[in-house]
């Protein structure tokens, strides 16, 4: 039966504290006080304000001055279903506003409710959010007319300036999961420990690599072999935890690399079973410790450490191995 | 240092330009490396230099250019290079390497998973961190925009880029697009690029190793990149001014060209671009379907050179090709190609 390729999905946040700089930073505390403020750049004001001309790329004196709040729409396109990044969650417009003052048009939405209501040299004044950080986004989005509006109760300006903002995306990701990964995860389940042989440069490889990185030869079923269960710790590196989101380890923990017997194959990375991270050595001799048979088991496989059914390694008991090489087999 | 025009392109390949792929993008690198190299008779131990375009936030993981080093065989250790732009950008920088004379073949890649990611979602990471992606300033949005001011300017209307899809596309009637509602007014669906899962790879020789290699290689006579400022609140959507600064830089004004593949994912950019080059009637654009047919995001302008390429290849004499990144055509890539007799 051919492979069906599986896809996985997962979501990836970027959330960025960004510092403002002096032009921006002061653009940001006035959104706070529902002013807009722009930059003179000759006789010209931008907004939104920059720290240089564009033109040139020269420093531009902070000469910063207020514009609007009340503006023109110059051009606009109507956004009929807003993504979750979108300042509005209903159709809205997106439309470049040339504030009163300013010489160059602001990108914002506008809150029509159709296109029909949008058009070129429509007025539109800001309707500001209540609660107001010091973020583009105090400004729900502008509306038709002359006159600012303020959502529920106006909270004032913030007390001190604004010099940080955060920005938050989160964005889902869908990837093939290559079939030799799943073939050594499955393989993981018999408790077997499976490989890809090149055969070009006879190297072995684990983890489910799809690729001989040397002959950049694709692998499939034809190049899996078996591998021992057995082999030496050539390396080590024991990590203590510091905090960050997510984080589930608290207490210091090992990874050690196993050089496997009758292979040229090292496994990185690994977890260490039922012993002390005090008692790793380099020499050790080791066997593989797997999840019972019948246990769900998670595909794993991050950063090459273990996979699928198996759990980690645990000390065989045999004498160490004492070779000064082993250090450097760490792949 | 003089610039050398003894540098040419001398093979490229694609994989095939799909909606959604099972492969990795190791995994089209690989296929697409060996399809550029091996009608050619080189191996991977033949190749100098080497130099991916991609793009992490597309693929969705840091660092994913080391993963896909894979596929080009970097043992022993090569030289090696990676821009976070289209592969037209890595070309730039394999024709600069090449300049240095040491060294004879290139081997640039361009790729992408679209399918893995929403791109509506994904490029407002991409533009101006205060102004821009806070609000989700996508991709259409802003073609829109530049597509109105294109339209006031006189220079395209919702028929003629009608007219540019249809005949990009192969497929469809003016009349019956121009019934479709807006995606973004003034662009119906027709007007937007497809979302395209793709790779091309091409390989570059200098001198006498790139005569050795194939009868009648593309020359690289002209090569120039400009960009414009990040945010668009700053430029007259109307014009292209690196576009032209560029193409002049690439002595697009030596002589005619018969050929111009352009980069243009919105059929607005086609109009926009071919009025900002002064393209004559007589130029071929976009014989291929160009962008609107196939999107491979980060292939797609490489793909331009290797169709402007083919049109030497074949016999002709001179052929233009464009790329283009950033919002509103932010950053303009031209490439003149030549044969020789």
């Amino acid at each position: 039966m051919p492979h069906v390729v599986r896809f996985v999905e997962n979501t990836i946040t970027f959330p960025y504290v960004r510092s403002l700089g002096p032009v921006t930073g002061a653009f940001m505390t006035a959104l706070t006080d529902k002013r807009i403020l722009g930059i003179r750049n000759g006789d010209a004001v931008l907004c939104p304000p920059m720290e240089w001309d564009p033109a040139t790329g020269a420093e531009l004196p902070h000469d910063l001055v207020e514009v609007g709040p009340a503006g023109t729409v110059e051009s606009w396109t109507w956004v009929p279903e807003p993504t979750l990044q979108h300042p509005l969650d209903h159709p809205f417009a997106f439309a470049f506003i040339r504030l009163d003052g300013a010489s160059t048009p602001l990108l914002y939405a506008v809150d029509a409710g159709s296109p029909d209501a949008m058009s070129e040299g429509m007025r539109v004044a800001p309707r500001w959010k209540g609660e107001r950080i010091g973020h583009l986004t105090d400004i729900v989005a502008f509306v038709p007319g002359e006159e600012p509006e303020v959502d529920g109760e106006d909270l004032g300006p913030a007390s001190e300036p604004v010099e940080l903002m955060d920005y938050l995306a989160s964005i889902t990701y869908r990837n093939p999961v290559p079939p030799t990964s799943d073939l050594v995860v499955e393989a993981s389940r018999e408790h077997r420990l499976v490989g890809f042989l090149c055969p070009e440069c006879g190297k072995t490889y684990i983890g489910g690599r799809g690729v001989c990185p040397i002959d950049s030869l694709e692998f499939g079923a034809e190049h899996a072999i078996d591998l021992p269960h057995t082999g030496t710790l050539t390396n080590h590196v024991v990590i203590t935890p510091v905090p960050y989101p997510g984080q589930t380890e608290t207490e210091p923990f090992g990874r050690v690399f196993i050089a496997l017997d009758g292979s040229d194959a090292t496994l990185g990375y690994q977890p260490i079973v039922d012993m002390s991270v005090d008692d790793i050595r380099v020499g050790m001799r080791m066997k593989a410790v797997w999840a019972p048979a019948d246990e769900a088991v998670e595909d794993g496989g991050g950063m090459g450490g273990a996979y699928g059914a198996l759990i980690g390694w645990t000390p065989s008991g045999e004498p160490d191995v004492d070779d000064p090489d082993l250090v450097n087999r760490i792949f | 240092m003089a610039i050398s025009d003894d540098i040419a392109v001398v093979g490229w390949a694609q994989t095939p330009m799909v909606r959604h792929t099972d492969l990795s993008e190791v995994q089209l690198l690989l296929r697409v490396i060996t399809d550029a190299i091996e009608p050619l008779g080189l191996t991977r131990a033949d190749i100098d230099f080497t130099c991916l375009g991609s793009c992490d936030y597309i693929t969705g993981q840091a660092f994913s250019f080391v993963g896909n080093l894979d596929a080009i065989g970097a043992w022993p250790p090569k030289r090696d290079s990676h821009v976070e732009m289209d592969g037209a950008w890595a070309l730039y920088e394999a024709w600069l390497r090449l300049q240095e004379g040491d060294i004879d073949i290139a081997v640039v890649t361009g790729s992408g998973r679209s399918s893995t990611g929403d791109p509506a979602l994904i490029y407002p990471m991409e533009m101006d961190p205060y102004f821009l992606a806070p609000i989700g300033a996508d991709p259409v949005t802003f073609a829109a925009l530049q597509a109105r001011a294109a339209i006031k300017a006189g220079i395209a209307d919702e028929r003629a880029m009608a007219e540019v899809a249809v005949r990009a596309r192969g497929k469809g009637e003016v009349d019956e697009l121009l019934k479709g509602d807006y995606v973004r007014e003034p662009l119906r669906r027709h007007d937007l690029p497809p979302i395209t899962d793709g790779a091309a790879a091409m390989v570059l020789a200098r001198g006498d190793r790139a005569r050795e290699l194939v009868e009648r290689p593309a020359y690289i006579t002209g090569f120039d990149h400009r960009t414009e400022c990040h945010n668009p609140s700053f430029r007259a959507l109307d014009d292209s001014p690196s576009t032209r600064i560029a193409a002049e830089a690439a002595g697009l004004g030596k002589a005619p060209v018969e050929l111009a593949e352009l980069q243009a994912a919105f059929t607005h950019e086609e109009l926009l671009l071919r009025s900002v080059l002064g393209l004559s009637d007589e130029v071929k654009v976009n014989p291929s379907g160009g962008a609107l047919k196939e999107n491979p995001i980060m292939a797609s302008g490489l793909c331009r050179i290797g169709y402007a390429a083919d049109h030497i290849f074949g016999g002709g004499n001179r052929a233009l090709a464009h790329s283009t990144s950033g919002p509103c055509l932010q950053q303009n890539l031209i490439c003149i190609l030549e044969g020789r007799s």
